[in-house]
């Protein structure tokens, strides 16, 4: 099987055991303007090399991960729980 | 309690126990299944569980942080179902999922050969040792897997699936049989 994610709870796991959400952004703060939600829901940046994604154990142990891969390589640098993360609006 | 009684067929029942030399495949008694879930999934409650329980420590499952299957084959009577909720209740939350999941044992010196062939979790005895429990797929089938000893493991799936499962086993047992 290809891509192995180290799930922080569960160990090496398949891609197939996941379900990926997306990039894991900073969120703005409730009461930022329209046009920075707009940015935040809609519009995604397409870069090449480390990026940070959700991804969902769904057939684990069902914990929201961050999960930072590389997009060109698809190298796995690390994953992380969710929980563990403060995300910080810019 | 429901002012009717259901009648309570086993999903499973079905299917006559698979046994060879090198393995065999048997459907668990549907006795209790419990969900034990904490707000906060940085406790390890199993101590607190298994006192609340009584329960030997097999019978307390890791699921994810926070969560716990309580198993066993004999079902739970709802005045000592309602005694855990409250002796559990300032960690823990208690779901009945009894009717909801159903338990299968493969066991055999082949046992966990067959289980490889439909997972990806490391079944190694020093990477998976006895009482060790994880969620992976099976196949298709999202299956909890608990080590019981070194050549038996407990097997546990959303009763729907039980069969789909059950027959996936069976295939992937018949090289040994
Ligand atoms: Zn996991």
């Amino acid at each position: 099987m290809a891509s192995l994610i180290p799930c922080p709870h569960c160990g090496q796991r398949p891609k197939e055991e996941f379900t990926v959400k997306g990039a894991a952004l900073a969120r703005p703060a409730a009461d930022a303007s329209r046009e920075a939600w707009f940015d935040h829901v809609y519009l995604r940046e397409n870069p090449r090399g480390r990026y940070d994604e959700h991804w969902h154990h769904t057939s684990g142990c069902r914990r929201w991960l961050v999960v930072t891969r590389d997009t060109a390589t698809h190298e796995i640098a690390g994953a992380r729980d969710t929980a563990a993360r403060t995300e910080t609006a810019k | 309690m429901s002012a009717f009684a259901i009648e309570h067929r086993a999903a499973l029942s079905g299917k006559i126990p698979l046994i060879s030399t090198s393995v065999t495949l048997q459907a668990l008694p549907e006795g209790h299944v419990l969900h034990v879930l904490s707000a906060n999934a940085g406790d390890d409650l199993s101590g607190k569980i298994r006192a609340a329980f009584g329960a030997e420590t097999l019978a307390v499952r890791f699921v994810s942080p926070g969560q716990w299957f309580v198993v066993g084959d004999e079902p739970i009577s709802a005045a000592a179902h309602a005694k855990i909720v409250q002796k559990l209740k300032p960690h823990a939350d208690v779901i009945d999922q009894s009717q909801g999941r159903v338990r299968i044992a493969i066991a055999g010196a082949k046992a966990a050969s067959v289980l490889a062939k439909g997972t990806a979790v490391d079944l190694a005895l020093n990477a998976f040792p006895v009482g060790h429990a994880t969620t992976t797929l099976i196949g298709h089938i999202a299956t909890h897997i608990t080590r019981i000893s070194e050549d038996r493991f407990e097997l546990m799936v959303l009763r729907g699936f039980a069969e789909s499962l059950w027959d996936e086993l069976a295939e992937l047992s018949a090289e040994y049989s």
